[in-house]
């Protein structure tokens, strides 16, 4: 009897860890699902809560309507109407149509004086900007934060950045030039050389299939991008010895390691710039309705979407990309005439000086 | 009547000296352009609670998860490879999912960098990606508060860390393209701090009974990254990255406890409480010792600046050999770490506290113009009244 005592207290003895682990587990999973009710309700209480902080935030604000342009904003010295003006027609041009859906985004800012010490009420609607702002910087602040309609995740995971309006395009366009001119894959030196399916191919807008060897046509450049930008990732493991063998200028070790990186990963041979510049050409060539268009169907492929708010075919899309690239060459420098005499003049100084020199003294 | 006209204009000559001193000219531009920092928007406060509600919540279910892992140990372990004692697992919405090769390279990479390789304490990380498409009947997951468990509450060898992977490393882990290029080296520097007390743990194993309690009682701030790095004054907190002369740099300061800005301002004795606080002769430490860290600095408050690299920063100087003495030490910390820095410990910080940030002045200090001025004033005053002494005549 008494042998079965000590068993059955051995057992529970033996078996207490183990229940006041589940009694943990069971304490905590209480405390989790209590903490999941209390989130849920909270949550219903803040969205009621932001919405009347919306209307307490604006009130006593004024509305500035201009075209598709609604601003909320508080008592200020900021040009924002005029603004407002300078920035309507750009923002127009660039979603057409669209823009009639902006009034659905209404900008809410509330200026302040930068420099005064006196603590700012707490933000919780809009955004805040200083009110010595001159015209210029006022609509730039208008043009940086307008909410592009309807705008996917798709096109935006192939720009790689919002598409906004611009103030100075013909700036952009010379950029992209640069980009061309200097960017060391030989697909983008074919391209600017007049390769259609080259500049297809570096802006991601045709086949997507074995971009690796769309991208990166060269031996070399396989390599380079081997051993420059993914170095860390390739050396451990399964693929070191690939690595050494890569950096032993074997190609077959190059393609293979960048064939198995992940899908997305592969770095574009041409920065993002030139597929801003190509959406926005695609908008100026297709109308007021093209922006429509480009964002009417997010699941088709990008191509297919660039031509049909173009309303022409891709291969046309992107030889006028090409051409306005080409056409926004930037200006050499021009020396005035008197340069080349100055430079001799200076030359001819130091080396005289030099001449005069006795000898080296340390 | 003389004599009062005198003393009058000695006034009016006086204070025309003061305005000429501290009041700016009319219409004069400022030395430099002032900087407009627009205030970020906040939530509500009705917001603010549901997210410490959802922080919370996420805590609570990090631990659950850390308890759960430990009772699947065995099946975790069975995924680590040779040569290495690291374990990583994935899971999206509590569905184990084969690790991203991002993440798997990564964190070997990590690992390696840290100079671990096969330890005697393992490590099983979980990682926890964020669902592609948004839930609304729980809060999502965010990279904030990552989850340990420690050696001793599993089988005595094995560190279990949990770590959420927000919306943004989720991506770049699902091989989203986020920017133009693969943020790889910020994905290794990020696994690499997530490790945290697990790294400690392979690192010199685990610590002694008053080590610990003192680095449980504090939620281990001192030793969050093994990974001493390079030295200077560009640190992961605002008072690193500010300058003196800005609003920005005053701020952070104000909001820290009077140890850690009595540490900034030199004093050792300041230095010492800040390292030292938690410290004490019977720790507790509890059963699960489950730690929760909020790896988002600019929500933690510093007991010390720059502190989450401290015990790394003191293993770097002092060498593996006198760290682990300390380490494993049974003595009560202060006596160990001065033992293994052979310095007081508030003198040693202090000069390690120097090379982040540069020392304030603390108290009331009269700026040097200030004082030549009212001693210019105080001689100018002297000499009148000295001349007009030295004229007068007695009838």
């Amino acid at each position: 009897m008494s042998r079965l005592l000590g068993l059955v207290v051995a057992a529970s003895l033996l078996a207490s860890p183990l229940h006041s682990q589940d009694s943990l587990m069971a304490r905590l999973r209480r405390q989790s699902d209590s903490l999941l009710g209390s989130w849920r309700e909270a949550e219903k209480l803040a969205d009621v809560a932001d919405s009347l902080e919306q209307v307490r935030a604006t009130a006593g604000s004024d509305t500035i309507a201009v075209g598709g342009l609604r601003i909320v904003v508080n008592p200020s010295p900021l040009p924002w109407r005029q603004a407002a003006e300078l920035a309507w027609p750009v923002i127009d041009s660039l979603y057409g149509s669209a823009a009639e859906d902006l009034p659905q985004h209404p900008y809410i800012f509330r200026a302040v004086d930068p420099d005064s010490g006196v603590r700012r009420a707490v933000l919780h609607v809009g955004v805040e900007v200083p009110w010595d702002l001159d015209l210029r910087a006022t609509t730039t602040v208008l043009l940086t934060t307008v909410t592009a309609p309807h705008f996917d995740p798709a096109l935006a995971n192939w720009l790689g950045a919002a598409l906004r309006p611009t103030l100075r395009p013909q700036d952009e366009r010379a950029v992209v030039f640069v980009l061309l001119v200097t960017a060391p894959a030989e697909a983008v030196r074919r391209c600017f050389l007049g390769d259609i399916a080259r500049c297809k191919d570096v802006l991601q807008v045709g086949d997507s299939t074995g971009l690796l060897a769309r991208w990166y046509v060269t031996p070399a450049e396989r390599e380079a991008l081997v051993t420059e930008a993914f170095t860390d990732y390739f050396a451990r493991g399964a693929t070191a010895p690939s690595l050494q063998r890569c950096r032993q200028h074997h190609d077959d070790a190059c393609t293979t390691l960048l064939q198995s990186l992940p899908p997305g990963t592969l770095p574009r041979p041409l920065p993002q710039a030139a597929g801003i510049l190509l959406v926005r050409e695609a908008l100026r060539a297709g109308g007021r309705d093209a922006y429509r268009r480009l964002v009417a169907r997010p699941s088709a492929p990008i191509g297919e979407r660039l031509a049909s708010a173009a309303g022409m075919d891709i291969d046309s899309l992107v030889v006028r990309w090409r051409n306005d690239v080409r056409a926004a060459r930037p200006k050499p420098l021009a020396l005035p005439w008197w340069a080349s005499f100055a430079a001799i003049g200076w030359t001819a100084f130091f080396g005289f000086c030099a001449l005069r020199s006795s000898r080296w003294r340390l | 009547m003389a004599s009062l006209r005198r003393w009058i204009l000695v006034g009016l000559v006086g204070c025309f000296a003061l305005a000429l001193a501290y009041l700016p000219p009319r219409g004069a531009t400022p030395s430099e352009r002032s900087f407009f920092m627009p205030q970020s928007r906040r939530g509500t406060p009705a917001r603010q609670r549901a997210q410490a509600l959802a922080d919370e919540w996420r805590g609570a279910d990090a631990s659950l998860r850390l308890l759960r892992a430990r009772r699947e140990l065995q099946g975790l372990l069975r995924e680590a490879r040779a040569g290495t004692s690291l374990v990583v697992v994935s899971e999206s919405a509590d569905v184990a999912i084969p690790t991203p090769p991002i993440v798997d390279s990564a964190i070997h990479v990590a690992w390696r960098q840290l100079g671990l390789g096969e330890t005697k304490v393992r490590v099983a990380v979980i990682i926890q990606l964020a669902v592609a498409t948004a839930v609304h009947d729980r809060p999502a997951i965010e990279e904030g508060i990552a989850a340990y468990l420690a050696p001793d509450s599993t089988d005595r060898t094995t560190c279990i860390a949990v770590l959420p992977a927000g919306n943004y490393w989720t991506r770049v882990f699902r091989g989203a393209r986020v920017s133009g290029r693969l943020p790889f080296d910020a994905a290794v520097l990020t696994l690499k701090t997530g490790l945290g007390p697990c790294a400690f743990y392979a690192a010199y194993g685990t610590p002694g009974k008053s080590v610990r309690g003192w680095l449980v009682s504090r939620g281990w701030d001192l030793a969050l990254t093994v990974d001493a790095g390079a030295r200077g004054r560009q640190g992961n907190s605002p008072i690193g990255m500010a300058e003196a002369r800005h609003y920005s740099y005053w701020e952070p300061i104000y909001s820290l406890p009077p140890t850690a800005v009595a540490c900034i301002a030199s004093r050792p004795e300041g230095c010492r409480a800040a390292v030292l606080a938690g410290a004490s002769d019977d720790p507790a430490i509890p059963f699960p010792d489950i730690v929760r860290i909020e790896q988002r600095w600019w929500r933690r408050i510093p007991r010390l600046v720059e502190g989450q690299r401290f015990l790394a920063d003191v293993a770097d100087e002092v060498g593996r050999h006198r760290f682990l003495r300390f380490w494993t030490s049974a003595l009560p910390v202060d006596t160990a770490l001065a033992a293994a820095l052979k310095r007081p410990v508030g003198e040693w910080t202090a000069d390690w506290e120097r090379g982040f940030v540069q020392p304030i002045r603390l108290g009331p200090a009269a700026p040097l113009g200030g004082v030549v001025i009212a001693l210019t004033i105080a001689v100018f005053a002297i000499v009148v009244v000295a001349g007009t002494a030295s004229r007068r005549q007695i009838r």
